[in-house]
């Protein structure tokens, strides 16, 4: 039975309001300052979520954890004999013991970065459990479990055990949300060590695994698999970076010096797991050590 | 497509539900390099089942819930979900869609449509970085694995809505009368 007029127009009068009240929405969001009522609004709906979603990722960590096996398993069939052997081991394993050794392991990396020479001291870092993802393929945000009652506040730094994941862009109370390093619009100032060699860190978007130090001078030389930190730099104008000196970002991977380009680019791999992390550490004080931090000279 | 207060809510319900999942747990468990996204393939479910106009309702309140949940761009999910819920409910309205495998190649197309629709949102809005063409393997990957889940979700879903629908939809097209006519060697024979 075809529909009469009266039904055709009530659905495109549907369709279309819907579809306005969304551009609606993305205006006045993008329009808005970060306190404005949309934000606001985004925010409370999180304090609202929270709850429900820290629920839900602990009831169903361990079907997680098996679709994760699983994956682990299909994809390490393609892999050398070693990694067989290894798989072999991991087959025999229960699903829990796997997951508690991850977390422990994961846990470890922030004590162990924490010893490093280079680390900053005296950051109160502030340890917390990744309970959501942004399911876009972009890997751009994840939301973790701690909020502003944990000390957390914006544009904190934010770490894993084994380098720099991101700064944080949103706090409810008991909430927050990570934009991580490789979203877009991030840009984390940093140095080739021990070069000394400043560059910008940017994403390639949707490769969470190679990141590109842009406006690096020429003349700097650098070699692959030097260790890129971030350079904290402080000016007396009072512009400064979020994050720290000396927070372990990457490695680097490859150097393309093209002719006719000022400044060359340097490919690194970050050593942050970004698409697999489980806790995170917010760098609560990220000011706070004395001397953590490079000085820029006034020019 | 008409559907009772009670419908509402569990349509409601699924997209929050998916939502949730979705976030909490699919979202962290890559497979393969890509992971799966419910909220597309419920809302293709959604509207394949119950029409444009629910699937319409259904991509809006996923996308909003969807937003507001991961304080993505407000507005931005909600937009293209509501365009593929809405355009998935017209292909059921004027399609026969009583193939078996027919969700199969609703949810890809519903998930790439969403894929490559949100990263076009994404681009004309604030995005000034390099693009890698891993974004591409993973939607591709992200579209085989919703495209292996759609069966089951979408029977799922047909199973927890299917006794609200008030008109029956979910019968398929109604077959035509049977012809009126004998044996062929007697048609138009007054015996």
């Amino acid at each position: 039975m075809y529909p009469d007029r009266k039904t055709i127009r009530r659905r495109r009068a549907i369709f279309g309001a819907l579809v306005l009240t969304s551009l609606a929405l993305l205006t006045v969001w993008f329009g808005e300052p970060a306190g404005g009522a949309l934000h606001t609004l985004q925010r409370g709906a999180q304090e609202v979520f929270s709850p429900i979603q820290t629920g839900a990722s602990r009831a169903l960590k361990p079907f997680r954890d098996t679709i994760s096996w699983t994956g682990d398993t299909l994809s390490a069939k393609g892999e050398n004999d070693r990694l067989r052997g290894e798989l072999g081991q991991l087959r025999q394993e229960l699903a829990a013991t796997q997951t508690a050794r991850r977390d422990v392991e994961q846990l470890q990396g922030f004590v162990d970065i924490a010893r490093e020479d280079r680390f900053p001291q005296g950051t109160a870092p502030v340890t917390a459990r990744v309970i959501a993802r942004s399911p876009t393929v972009w890997w751009s945000s994840v939301q973790i479990n701690r909020g502003s009652g944990d000390g957390i506040a914006v544009d904190q730094p934010v770490i894993t055990g084994d380098g720099l994941a991101g700064k944080v862009t949103s706090v409810t109370g008991s909430t927050a949300t990570i934009t991580l390093i490789a979203d877009e619009r991030s840009s984390v100032s940093a140095q080739v060590m021990p070069a000394g060699a400043d560059g910008i860190v940017r994403p390639e978007v949707g490769n969470p695994d190679d990141m590109l130090l842009d406006f690096v001078e020429k003349g700097s030389r650098i070699k692959t698999g030097q260790t890129v930190v971030t350079s904290g730099f402080s000016s007396s104008r009072g512009l400064e970076s979020l994050f720290p000196r000396g927070v372990p970002v990457g490695r680097v991977k490859k150097i393309d010096r093209s002719e006719l380009d000022i400044y060359q680019t340097v490919h690194i791999e970050p050593f942050a797991e970004l698409k697999r992390m489980d806790f995170v550490q917010v760098l609560t004080a990220p000011r706070a050590g004395p001397g953590a931090r490079a000085e820029v000279p006034n020019q | 497509m008409t559907l009772s207060r009670s419908a509402a809510l569990r349509v409601g319900l699924i997209v929050l539900v998916a939502v949730l999942v979705q976030v909490s747990v699919v979202a962290q468990v890559p497979i393969f390099g890509g992971r799966a996204n419910l909220i597309p393939v419920a809302v293709a479910a959604l509207a394949l089942f119950g029409g444009s106009l629910t699937g319409a309702a259904a991509g809006f309140v996923a996308g909003l819930a969807l937003d507001l949940s991961m304080g993505m761009s407000l507005g931005g999910s909600s937009l293209v979900l509501t365009f593929v819920g809405y355009l998935i409910g017209r292909f059921a309205e004027l399609r026969d869609v009583s193939h078996g495998l027919l969700p199969i190649a609703v949810a890809a197309a519903g998930t790439l449509g969403y894929d490559v629709a949100y990263g076009a949102i994404t681009f004309m809005l604030d995005i000034e970085a390099t693009v890698s063409v891993l974004v591409l393997r993973d939607m591709l990957v992200g579209v085989l694995l919703n495209a292996l889940l759609a069966l089951p979700l979408f029977a799922l879903v047909r199973r927890i809505v299917r006794p609200l629908v008030a008109d029956g939809r979910f019968e398929g097209r109604p077959r035509g009368r049977p012809r009126e006519a004998g044996p062929i060697g007697l048609r138009g024979l007054e015996v």
